[in-house]
């Protein structure tokens, strides 16, 4: 949680998008907003950039007015996938409401996704927030490639964790807005138990997603992608 | 650290328009605005507060239509939400321009404040990266620092526990050495008791017997010469043999010849039976042992190194025997002495002292020689510390004493003596049935 400001009826909530370099985590962004309507998000910003590698971060703000008149954005990080930005990360996943794993189903990333799940796990302990009870979900991106993953190893892989894993393209955009809708409902039962925002906000769980998950009418694109 | 500014930023703070905005950037297009056609200019925010204005001051913009003018306002955005706007004032006769300049205005403050948004961000963040990278590396410098600083004590500790090893280990050599070398005279000295003993038993006894056969032989011969003194020419001849054989002297010095031989052969033995008891190679144990007696038997062992004219003043105040192990106290004994025997060629004055100080029983031994120079007092219980030449000793004499002494809980201390030449107190507990 960044903000949380009673009087002014202002919450500013932080979800980030974590997970090796290049496995898709701006392009994740980019698709959000090519896919989910301009009526209650903003504009992606993406700062800085070198040969496409993401240095700082980059932001996609959205917006949720509950039937209390309390105003909610969530903003939405990337990370820098690459190793040598650890601060950088350090300082993007601080007070984080809610994260998503972007791994790489290439074959060839396997070690890359778990050591970056393992930095993950560090840098959460670090900025002291807790792994279990933290909302996070994890996309397989690039399922439109040869030479991955199935579907199956995944599923063992996760199944033990109870972590949602979601598959998807996000180059090809399947996928992705289903990785973040999930992502905001976990954050929801988080707030909810915390915040009262149903019962003080009259906001529910459906209405929250619905709100700041509005996908543009027959995109059509959502179809292949899911959950495993 | 703590001297250092400490930047709490979190990557997400709401930025309002006044932290992002400065007059800098909003002036210069406000007074063009007014340049262009506008009357007056206002930029405001959320709580429509007006952070700048331009223009005419009558008052501001949103407070009610001035009549022959228009307004009109365009929001102004922080990552597409509204916060605060712009609104322009203008003659009814330039409505026509003022959406135009409202347009590029507006437009133009929507990109300084985004790229002012980017520029904050990216600065705060590196900034924040800056400053943990260097949080980091000065944790990680004293880390560093602390393990070097261990290391550097393990190997100044290791050099000490070396020493201290070394010097332990030296002072065990040294024992082992003073053991062997005491084994080995104690040895030697019952294989020469034995050697010696039984030649010099059947010498001495042969002795005897020579004397008594001589004595007979002599009687047998004065029969002789006393029967043939009346005859004439015989005896003449007799007496001349007789005297040119000397047998008048040689009569009177045979006793002494044999008087001393057996004096010899007896003193060879006592010397022999000396040795023996001195090494005490029968007595491993403790025993009780006369000191002053055992003073005097070192003594005379040291005879053959004792220099020619050497004076012994004895003061023995030891009234009762001692309890202590012999062969280590003949050790004591010899080392001490043949020190002091060997500090002067000639003119030696040696005074030996005994006694009983309290519960201490005390020996004293004191010569005339060259002394210890004071800076190497400390140093002369060290093993295998000499000075003298190659050969001359191998350093552990004094070491001996000092192991020993301090086996007994006593203790050895070098005085120097103002008139010259060296003292050596040794002084040790009594034991309980001692006196």
């Amino acid at each position: 949680m960044i903000e949380y400001d009673d009087i002014e009826r202002k919450m500013v909530l932080k979800l980030v998008y974590y997970g090796p370099a290049m496995s898709g985590k701006t392009t994740n962004l980019l698709q959000l907003h090519e896919q989910l309507q301009r009526n209650g998000r903003g504009d992606l910003m993406v700062l800085d950039t070198r040969d496409d590698r993401t240095i700082f971060f980059d932001l996609l703000p959205f917006f949720l007015v509950a039937p209390s008149g309390l105003k909610i954005k969530v903003k939405v990080y990337t990370v820098p996938g690459q190793v040598k930005h650890d601060a950088t990360r350090k300082a993007v996943l601080q007070r984080a409401d809610g994260v998503a794993f972007i791994a790489d189903s290439q074959h060839r990333e396997r070690a890359s996704n778990v050591n970056s799940f393992s930095n993950l796990e560090d840098n959460l302990a670090l900025v002291g927030l807790d792994i279990d009870t933290l909302p996070l979900v994890v996309q397989y991106n690039k399922r439109d490639l040869p030479d991955i993953v199935s579907e199956e190893e995944i599923h063992n892989s996760w199944q033990s964790t109870g972590i949602p894993v979601f598959c998807a393209s996000a180059l090809k955009g399947w996928g992705v807005v289903e990785t973040f809708r999930r992502l905001v409902a976990l954050t929801y039962a988080r707030l909810d138990s915390r915040f009262l925002l149903e019962e003080r906000h009259g906001l529910d769980r459906d209405a929250f997603v619905a709100g700041l998950v509005r996908p543009r009418a027959a995109t059509g694109v959502g179809e292949r992608g899911g959950e495993v | 650290m703590s001297e250092r500014e400490n930047i709490d930023y979190v990557v997400g703070e709401e930025k309002r328009l006044i932290d992002l905005l400065t007059g800098d950037d909003v002036m210069p297009l406000l007074q063009a605005a007014c340049r262009a056609g506008a009357s007056r200019v206002e930029v405001r925010d959320e709580a429509q507060g007006i952070l700048w204005d331009h223009g005419l001051s009558t008052g501001s913009v949103g407070s009610g239509t001035l009549p022959g003018f228009v307004s009109a306002a365009e929001e102004l955005m922080v990552e597409g939400e509204p916060v605060g706007d712009i609104r322009l004032l203008a003659p009814e006769s330039c409505a026509g321009v003022l959406k135009t300049i409202l347009a590029l205005v507006g437009g133009a403050l929507n990109t300084v404040i985004t790229s002012n948004l980017k520029r904050m961000l990216t600065t705060e963040i590196h900034t924040r990266v800056i400053n943990q990278s260097y949080d980091e590396l000065l944790a990680i410098n004293a880390r560093l620092t602390e393990s070097e600083r261990n290391y550097r004590e393990l190997a100044e500790n290791l050099e000490t526990r070396v020493q201290q090893r070394t010097a332990e280990l030296k002072q065990a050599y040294a024992g082992l050495v003073a053991q062997q070398q005491m084994a080995s005279v104690g040895r030697l000295a019952a294989g020469v008791a034995h050697e010696i003993n039984n030649p010099l038993g059947f010498v001495h006894s042969n002795l005897h017997s020579l004397q008594t056969y001589l004595q007979r032989l002599v009687e047998m011969l004065q029969f002789y010469r006393a029967r043939h003194s009346a005859d004439g020419e015989a005896a003449a001849e007799g007496d001349a043999l007789w005297r040119k054989l000397k047998l008048d002297f040689i009569l009177e010095d045979l006793d002494d010849l044999f008087r001393e031989s057996i004096d010899g052969a007896e003193r060879v033995k006592s010397i022999v039976s000396d040795l023996k008891s001195f090494s005490h190679i029968d007595a491993l144990g403790t025993e009780k042992i006369e000191l002053d007696v055992e003073v005097d038997r070192a003594l005379g062992l040291l005879a053959h190194e004792t220099p020619p004219g050497t004076r012994i003043v004895r003061d023995y105040r030891t009234i009762t025997p001692v309890t202590c192990v012999g062969g280590q106290l003949s050790q004591v004994l010899l080392n001490l002495l043949r020190n002091a025997l060997q500090s002067r060629s000639e003119g030696l004055l040696l005074e030996v002292a005994t006694g009983f100080s309290g519960d201490q029983v005390w020996l004293s031994i004191a010569d005339n020689g060259s002394g210890i120079p004071e800076e190497l007092r400390s140093r002369v219980f060290e093993p295998f510390f000499t000075t003298r030449e190659v050969g001359g000793g191998i350093g552990l004499g004094l070491t001996v004493v000092h192991n020993i002494l301090e086996q007994w809980g006593g203790r050895v201390d070098i005085v120097g003596r103002p008139e010259g030449g060296t003292r050596v107190e040794v002084r040790w507990p009594r034991g309980a049935d001692d006196g």
